[in-house]
């Protein structure tokens, strides 16, 4: 396996705290890294720092933080050596501040690992220290030295929220105010989660199946219901949903339509840009015009779902600006308890 | 199976490939089997056939590069993780096929280039692929050192592109 040791080890943790992992990041600092999406979704963003901050950890985010380029590198518009340099400079920043960083998008997790294995490559790895010299040249000296290096080793450890989650699920489900009293909920768990394997230190946790999130639902109250297309792209697929429109959007339909199919009440997802294609209401009425079916399933990021069951308000959650089909409806379910 | 002879083979084109990015070296370990094909989200919506891409490229067939079908995939990386072959990488070959296409002039028919455009402008002036960030803007000089590490890139070209648009259009207005 090529385990990228910026990944925090989680069976190390569940190693060294069986009673409670929660333990391992009281001290730590942590910084929210902020994925582009998080915009149009901000309650992936606040439901998670509540939640935190109710397990009393500190978390931040990094001003000097950009997006992590993954959209354009995967379109070809910059080269493996420009895409690491964003990277390492994004690393740079958050390493000067934090000890850990969260990430709510497989997108962006996924760019931080890329960009570091790419380094393995030595021309690359030349190039994007070339590149890094050429702006840290540019750096005033009130910053912190060795701005902007390759870190060697960094202290800085990346992990996505949901394995965290996972990780301390107890604590979390301490923290609910309501559970999912039997909703049956479709999962999804997003290519770049399912099939990475770049924070994986055993084949076994590479090749076997993925059940977290079923497992988060089971302990929430809710019903995980099996559906044919749940290891399916979403469609977006860097960019297809531009590039050959119908195509993709055959992929997003079959993919709703199966978790209608078994009667899922909503579709639960880590990511936020699978929700924007899964979600998103121009997408919802090219099916319905293509496809001849109005699909209403709504959609749901884990964050925002484990705000609604900790009782936050709607509007600090669930984005207004959101017109997700039905997705009101499930908020009245969940909070009528 | 395989629908060529050991004659077949030209390496020059698979050669090229794997100067440009070491990595493609592997694509030579590929056994024809068809697996990743039969998990692929591309496959099952177009003609795109990711175990015949390979045969072509060790084929030195560079017809890859003008066909629509290396604009077809994902990126989703599901190949990798159900081909019985280690360390293929068919994300990333496509990656550099679409890259040596873009160099020939060939590129994709986007349907919608503006959106490529405004995206390049905002990671461009803002750190950001949408309309303003969640929270604080990017200091200008972090976003100057964006612009610095995106020199010659084509990015700075699509933005390039789209500021000389809008200004011939704000001449002819
Ligand atoms: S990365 Fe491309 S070739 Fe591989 S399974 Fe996904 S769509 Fe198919
Ligand atoms: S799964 Fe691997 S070995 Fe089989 S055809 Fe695809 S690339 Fe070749």
């Amino acid at each position: 396996m090529n385990f990228n040791n910026l990944a925090l080890d989680l069976h190390e943790i569940e190693k060294e705290y069986p009673e409670n992992p929660l333990d391992y990041f009281k001290e730590k600092k942590i910084c929210l890294f902020k994925a582009c999406l998080e915009k149009y979704f901000p309650g992936v963003r606040w439901g998670f720092q509540d939640l935190l901050e109710e397990l009393q950890l500190e978390s931040s985010t990094c001003l000097n933080q950009s997006c992590c380029s993954g959209t354009f590198f995967q379109r070809n518009l910059i080269t493996r050596a420009q895409f690491s340099a964003i990277n390492e400079r994004n690393l740079n920043e958050m390493n000067q501040q934090a000890d850990i960083a969260f990430f709510s998008c497989n997108g962006c997790y996924n760019s931080l690992l890329r960009g570091r294995d790419f380094l393995k490559n030595p021309e690359v790895r030349v190039k994007t220290q070339e590149i890094l010299n050429s702006i840290s040249k540019k750096v005033d000296g009130e910053r912190y030295p060795g701005i902007y290096n390759i870190l060697e080793n960094p202290k800085l450890k990346l992990v996505h929220d949901l394995d965290f989650l996972y990780l301390i699920r107890n604590d979390v489900l301490n923290t609910l105010k309501f559970d999912l009293g039997n909703l049956k909920v479709a999962i999804h768990y997003g290519c770049h989660y399912l099939n990475l394997s770049r924070d994986k230190k055993t084949l076994d946790s590479y090749f076997g199946s993925k059940t977290k999130l079923e497992g988060l639902i089971e302990l929430f109250g809710g019903i995980p219901v099996d559906y044919q297309e749940r290891e399916s792209c979403c469609g977006w697929g860097a960019s297809q949903l531009l590039i050959n429109p119908r195509e993709a959007l055959k992929i997003t339909y079959n993919k709703l339509k199966s978790a209608e199919n078994v009667g899922a009440d909503f579709l639960l997802m880590p990511c936020p840009t699978c929700l924007y294609t899964l979600s998103k209401p121009e997408y919802r009425d090219n099916i319905e015009k293509w496809f001849g079916e109005k699909l209403e399933i709504p959609t749901i990021h884990l964050n925002e779902l484990i705000a609604i069951l900790r009782g936050c308000e709607e509007e600090r959650c669930i984005s207004l600006t959101r017109k997700t089909p039905r997705l009101e409806e499930i908020f009245e379910i969940i909070t009528q308890q | 199976m395989a629908d060529h002879t050991e004659l077949d083979w030209n390496w020059a084109f698979y050669k090229e490939l794997v100067e440009d990015v070491d990595e493609n070296r592997n694509i030579i370990q590929c056994i024809s089997c068809g697996k990743c094909v039969g998990d692929c989200p591309a496959a099952k919506v177009s003609t795109f056939n990711s175990r015949k891409i390979i045969q072509k490229v060790l084929r030195g067939d560079k017809s890859v590069l003008k066909d629509s079908d290396i604009w077809h995939c994902y990126l989703c990386e599901r190949c990798k993780r159900v081909c019985p072959k280690e360390n293929i990488n068919i994300p990333l070959l496509i990656i550099n096929l679409r890259n040596e296409s873009f160099k020939r002039g060939y590129g994709p028919r986007y349907n919608d280039l503006r959106k490529y455009v405004e995206m390049s402008e905002r990671y461009l002036t803002k750190g950001t692929v949408l309309e303003e960030p969640l929270g604080e803007n990017l200091p200008q000089e972090r976003i100057d050192e964006l612009n610095t590490i995106c020199d010659f890139a084509r990015i700075k070209y699509v933005f390039k592109a789209s500021k000389e648009k809008q200004k011939s259009k704000r001449k002819k207005s």
